[in-house]
């Protein structure tokens, strides 16, 4: 028995067919969390078109036209409903576990103490933002290729990208989730985290040149370097909706700085867990 | 010289706590300036345990039984001290250790609320790394002596105490560990489902030849299980020696009851008394308690002077024996060592 690792795969797959299990014994519930979910985006496009009815484009010369700008909301959706779907109820599940001291079992069981606690639940209703998000992609797409001035020609080094950071973007997320859940060792109780979510949601939301003037700066540069957020949506959205070739030196660059912000996001909230366990008090018999 | 499977050597674990003041201006004075006690949780403990032992801790609310035995499982670090148990540091984590151990509690479960135990169970195979036919044949032998074997499709939250307990069980003992920490596994249950537990355990403790570190309020779970006890106290041990050992040790009171062929009066009573302390009085019987070495003199000085039916002398019971060691405990130490120090 020495030596053996478990496959991490199977119990994520496992994991997630036992998600998926709990989830249809709730029929209702799960119906009821994937109505509000559409209608929620089904509303959300709806206000960007109303507007859209008052100008042109998001920011002067930025080149986010509608379409443009809905391949950006799309790349939106398909991020969160990633975090949403694997990661936000399992951060929120970690934080709850530390409170009542349930967290014990998972530092009982022979696997990686990170991996047990990221992913034991998939909340299959919130993928359905993901259809939606490919939805809306699929058609903004088509409408920025067959437009009759300057149509779109989509680059396969975009189409390779596109995923590649759509990935580093979720584990992005996911690593400042992770992280301000591990602080509720030290603080007993941490509640911020769907507060957080929705604050920092909503300033990744948008292209990143809306922030470019005046005190605006300190937002982007807050945003961009120290909690990379702002990086998470804008990288793949702006590969995806505009041409390559006319993509400035300053957005490659950022792109480079995106994979080492991923890799210092992951590797920094790593050691945050690590330390917390360490501090790990066990509430309660 | 050979180690034990179980070492501690001088554990100590304590905690720093807020101490929130009562009212709510104290708790608004508390945002600004917090004041802060340490508990010492365990203060030394000393201890080795060999292969295939059952042994049981007892010991107040709040003695340390459970701290020792989560540092035991490696959930929380000690404050110093050291422990080993199969060659492994427990806080180290290592998954080597965390295959060849389980930890039972109570108080908390672990299944998946809203799924049959089976699909927990699963999960559990997969983490492990249990092969399927030695996991079929573990669940089928373990289920069996529980009797679960129609319950395992059930929702864990639909199952009553008892049957979550039984399934906590099995969860813990799929992997077939060599040590076993349990944690007041029959809080809470009737008697039948205590009894259930208790026959299982001794059972599968005889036949595994594993070892059983068990913490429990009920005696019967002590009486019925262990050979050997640890009486935890404010942290530390006080006791550790065999269940009938602790009367021999701890008291030197009997108990003798009287029947009296005559009515009982005042007198009687008066007189009785000069031989220990009446427990008991109920006609036509009076039960004494009377110190050990003076038994043998008290007896025929009443056959003597006294008509009597019947008589019994008797151990007292356990249960106020060992209530009777944790008072003592607890009011010589805090008289000795206040139990919070400010800091």
């Amino acid at each position: 028995m020495t030596g053996y690792r478990p496959s991490y795969p199977r119990v994520f797959l496992t994991f997630a067919r036992n998600s998926l299990v709990r989830d249809m014994s709730f029929r209702t519930n799960f119906i009821l969390q994937c109505i509000s979910t559409i209608s929620w985006t089904v509303m959300n496009i709806g206000f960007y078109l109303i507007i859209f009815q008052y100008t042109d484009s998001i920011g002067k010369g930025t080149g986010w036209g509608r379409d443009e700008f809905f391949v950006f909301l799309a790349t939106t959706w398909i991020i969160n409903s990633l975090v949403q779907t694997f990661f936000m109820p399992n951060a929120q599940q970690f934080s709850e576990l530390i409170r009542s001291g349930n967290l014990d079992f998972a530092l009982l069981k022979p696997i990686d103490t990170q991996f047990v606690i990221s992913f034991p639940r998939v909340d299959w209703a919130a993928l359905s933002n993901l259809v939606m998000g490919l939805v809306l992609l699929g058609y903004s797409l088509y409408q920025l290729t067959t437009r009759e001035t300057n149509p779109l020609i989509i680059d396969w080094r975009a189409l390779l990208m596109y995923p590649f950071y759509i990935v580093c973007g979720t584990i992005i997320m996911y690593s400042v989730m992770i992280t301000l859940a591990s602080t509720s060792v030290w603080l007993g109780r941490n509640q911020t985290l769907y507060n957080f979510w929705f604050y920092i949601t909503n300033f990744s939301r948008y292209p990143m040149e809306i922030y470019k003037f005046g005190w605006g700066m300190a937002l982007y540069v807050l945003f961009t370097l120290v909690i990379p957020v702002l990086l998470v949506v804008n990288i793949p959205a702006r590969i995806m909706a505009k041409p390559l070739d006319t993509m400035q030196a300053e957005y490659w660059r950022l792109a480079g700085f995106s994979i080492l912000a991923t890799l210092c996001c992951l590797t920094l909230s790593r050691k945050i867990f690590v330390r917390a366990l360490k501090s790990y008090r066990s509430a309660s018999s | 010289m050979p180690m034990a499977l179980i070492e501690l050597n001088n554990l100590k674990k304590t905690y720093r706590v807020y101490q929130k003041k009562e009212g709510l201006r104290a708790s608004i004075k508390g945002l600004f300036k917090r004041t802060y006690k340490e508990v010492q949780a365990v203060r030394g403990i000393d201890l080795s345990v060999e292969q295939g032992e059952f042994v049981a801790f007892l010991g107040p609310n709040g003695a340390g039984k459970t701290t020792t035995l989560k540092l035991l499982s490696g959930v929380i670090h000690p404050t110093s001290g050291t422990a080993s148990v199969m060659g492994h540091i427990p806080w180290q984590r290592e998954n080597d250790y965390r295959r060849r151990f389980a930890l039972v509690m109570g108080q908390k479960n672990q299944l998946w609320w809203d799924l049959p135990a089976q699909e927990s169970f699963r999960l559990h195979q997969q983490i492990y790394g249990i092969e399927p036919n030695a996991f079929q044949q573990t669940l089928d032998e373990l289920t069996d002596l529980l009797g679960l074997r129609e319950l395992l499709s059930q929702p864990v939250r639909e199952l009553s105490l008892g049957e979550r307990m039984k399934m906590e069980l099995t969860a813990a003992l799929l992997h077939s560990p060599e040590v076993l920490f349990l944690d007041e596994p029959t809080i809470g249950l009737d008697v039948v489902a205590q009894h259930n537990i208790q026959q299982f355990l001794k059972y599968y403790q005889e036949k595994r030849k594993i070892t059983i570190l068990l913490t429990s309020h009920y005696m019967k779970d002590v009486a019925a299980l262990c050979k050997r006890v640890v009486i935890i106290a404010n942290g530390q041990i006080q006791y550790d020696g065999s269940l009938s050992g602790i009367i021999d040790e701890t008291t030197n009171r009997k108990l003798v009851t009287l029947q009296f062929a005559d009515p009982i009066d005042d007198a009687l009573l008066a007189s009785l008394k000069r031989f220990g302390d009446i427990v008991q009085h109920e006609e036509p019987r009076v039960k004494l308690g009377v110190t050990r070495d003076d038994v043998p003199a008290m007896l025929t000085a009443i056959l003597d002077s006294y008509d009597i039916d019947d008589l019994i002398v008797e151990e007292p019971p356990l249960e106020e024996v060992i209530a009777d060691v944790f008072v003592r405990v607890t009011e010589s130490s805090d008289e000795q060592s206040p139990e919070t120090e400010p800091q």
